[in-house]
């Protein structure tokens, strides 16, 4: 049960971040290769809050959300955008987000050395479990990551389908120069879906200490399980991002599991592997991910044969 | 220390990061490949340094029992071989560098197939996903290259008094840097290197041609691979002790990367530039690091401060000199020579008549 619980959690977390980075590779057609980086900005927010003003990290969702979304924006507006106006191909606007991981990368390492050297307790490597406590026999951070889920997705699906402004994001989104033409400004929903991919990672960064050690560095692991989900689930779509968010951590977590009950317990440290089977078969399958896949063909095809 | 120490320095490390450079310039600057997973083919070269021929070598001298412990062992005994018996110690490098060569084109030729039909950014995204893994097992897994703790590996240059075994190295590493440079400039001459540069430019005129992209792709990431693992074993082998954790992503991928935007694309003499000017400016950085530390009371290490300048300077190249230091010049061969040389000629006779 713990192990499905703990899947379950790992999924939501993967599924936020996987959202926010494909909701930025829709509008601005490049892959963050920061985005994990933004989850540990996230766990560093909700650490300083901990130590400085002793806030249980619950309650710094919201402030996760508003730094992570500000965070989000300084990358579009400080390194992207200027890049997209000199005409920047794509591979330069990569390595640009490759170069910002690691200026956060810098930045995240030197605040973690202040801040243990200025409260005295661990902030190179730590971990919240100690903090978290049961509502009726669940642990709270199950019914919280899968409470910030729910409430995103019903967040945007109001704002999507609901407001004028989804309608003109998610016209820009299909297709940004006929958008441009109608008089949509696709700078502000650029701009707005890369506060809104910072705002996700952030709040799963806040949680992501609640299943696994945070050091400087972990951006630059689960970035493998991030492109691993989104790349399942097609870059193209929110919705495929949250299928192949659940698929690539459930299986991570359930595949690893399994095998460690064969293999014993030192199997554990390769869950990654498991991510770049399922994504190397994704491209060698369906190139353009699970929402690609037209199923009424496939129903058919499986028909035909038996 | 001393000045000359740091030039040591500075030259291992220009002859390290130069391989590993042309390597990435033959697959990006040329043929347009963005390989994100570089530090891959640099950790091959490491594991046929500690993994294989250290393997060889266990087998050779029988010793049995765990791999780390029998590295140990034959480490020494291969020491004092080596220290009496100068040609075994050079036999030595030349086989690691032959399997590190083999085994980077392997390596490289299968890590590119799931994507090799792809788009650049699925390609790169694929790549340091595959690398960043490898990496990840390579460090857990005792038993390829020690994992955490690493394997110690022979010292092939015991037969030379310490004091002068990182010249000789260092000379050893320059050495495998001008065969390499003469190789890439002259592969990169042939009609094979002129398809590259099209196929960067236009992948669908490349194909009109009849030309397959995808056997392109897979064969230009195997030559860079193959050389970039070069690079990988000479450093282990330098060491003398392999360990997965120093062919971390931002040392073998991001840092080659800046080098050749710096020195500019495409072409190798600026991508020496780049590297000289790079590794100039990191030995510095690494080598006065606690200066750096006190004088400006950061209460932090410098190392974080490294990454954030290297950052920094990798974004304003691409912002303000995306064609880096040295810009690609057109090939000139001998028949466009003799053309341009004709209208020349021409041009001038009629503006005479």
């Amino acid at each position: 049960m713990a192990v499905i619980e703990g899947a379950v959690i790992y999924s939501n977390l993967i599924v936020l971040l996987a959202m926010g980075l494909t909701l930025t590779y829709i509008t601005t057609s490049v892959p963050n290769f920061a985005q994990g980086s933004f989850a540990v900005f996230g766990s560093y927010i909700a650490l300083t809050f901990l130590r400085f003003f002793n806030l249980h990290p619950y309650q710094s969702i919201p402030l996760g959300f508003i730094f992570g979304g500000l965070l989000g924006i300084l990358t579009y507006v400080a390194i992207l955008k200027p890049l997209i106006k000199k005409g920047a191909t794509i591979v330069a606007l990569m390595i640009a987000t490759l170069a910002w991981d690691l200026i956060l990368l810098g930045f995240l390492g030197a605040y973690s050395d202040y801040l243990t050297y200025s409260t005295g307790k661990p902030a190179k490597k730590y971990i919240f479990t100690y903090l978290d406590f049961h509502i009726y026999n669940i642990s709270a951070i199950l019914i919280v990551s899968t409470l910030v889920i729910l409430l995103t997705l019903i967040g945007l699906f109001f704002l999507l389908y609901k407001t004028k402004f989804g309608i003109a994001l998610r016209a820009s989104m299909e297709n940004p120069d006929l958008a441009e033409i109608m008089g949509i400004n696709v700078e502000h929903t650029r701009l707005f879906s890369w506060f809104l991919s910072g705002a996700l990672s952030g709040m799963a960064g806040c949680l992501l200490p609640f299943k696994q050690e945070i050091v400087p560095a972990t951006g630059a692991i689960i970035i493998v399980s991030i492109f691993a989900a989104s790349i399942v689930g097609g870059l193209s779509s929110i919705v495929g991002a949250l299928l192949g968010g659940y698929i690539v951590g459930l299986s991570e977590s359930l595949v690893t599991y399994a095998l460690s009950l064969i293999f014993g317990t030192g199997i554990l440290v390769y869950s990654k592997v498991v991510s770049l089977i399922i994504l190397v078969i994704t491209l060698l399958l369906i190139p353009k991910g699970l929402v690609s896949v037209k199923w009424r063909k496939v129903i058919k095809w499986r028909g035909s044969i038996s | 220390m001393a000045w000359e120490h740091i030039l040591t320095e500075i030259f291992l490390w220009f002859g390290l990061y130069s391989i590993v450079a042309i390597s990435l310039n033959i697959e990006y600057g040329y043929a347009g490949i963005p390989n994100f997973g570089r530090a891959l083919a640099v950790l091959m070269g490491a594991i046929a340094v500690g993994g294989i021929t250290n393997r060889l070598l266990i087998a050779m001298f029988g010793i049995s029992g765990n791999f780390a412990v029998a590295s140990g062992i034959v480490k020494t005994e291969v020491n004092e071989i080596i220290s009496s018996d100068p040609y075994f110690g050079i036999g030595l490098i030349i086989l690691s560098i032959v399997i590190a060569g083999i085994l980077g084109y392997i390596t490289g030729a299968i890590f590119i197939l799931p994507s090799a039909k792809l788009s650049e950014d699925y390609l790169a995204i694929t790549l340091l996903a595959i690398s960043e893994v490898t990496f990840m097992v390579s460090y857990y897994h005792p038993d390829i290259i020690g994992g955490y703790y690493g394997v110690s590996t022979p010292d092939v240059l015991a037969f030379v008094p310490g004091v002068y075994r990182v010249y000789i190295f260092t000379l050893i590493i320059l050495f495998t840097l001008v065969i390499t440079y003469l190789f890439a400039e002259k592969l990169l001459n042939t009609p094979y290197g002129r398809i590259l540069r099209a196929m960067r430019e236009n992948e669908s005129v490349v194909k009109s041609y009849g030309r397959d992209i995808m056997v392109l792709r897979v064969k230009t990431v195997a030559i860079g691979s193959a050389i970039a693992s070069i690079s990988g074993a000479l450093y282990s082998m330098y060491t003398a002790n392999v360990i997965a954790s120093s062919f971390s992503r931002v040392e073998w991928t991001f840092y080659p990367f800046l080098m050749i935007l710096l020195g500019g694309l495409g072409n190798n003499r600026g991508v020496l530039s780049g590297v000289f000017a790079f590794v100039v400016a990191k030995v510095m950085l690494t080598t006065y690091k606690y200066e750096i530390k006190s004088t400006l009371h950061l209460p932090f290490e410098a190392v974080w401060l490294e990454y954030v300048l290297f950052g920094i300077v990798a974004i304003l190249i691409l912002y303000y000199k995306p064609e880096g230091l040295i810009k690609e010049k057109p090939i000139i061969t001998k028949p466009i020579r003799t053309r341009m040389k004709k209208n020349v000629i021409c041009k001038t006779t009629s503006a005479r008549s």
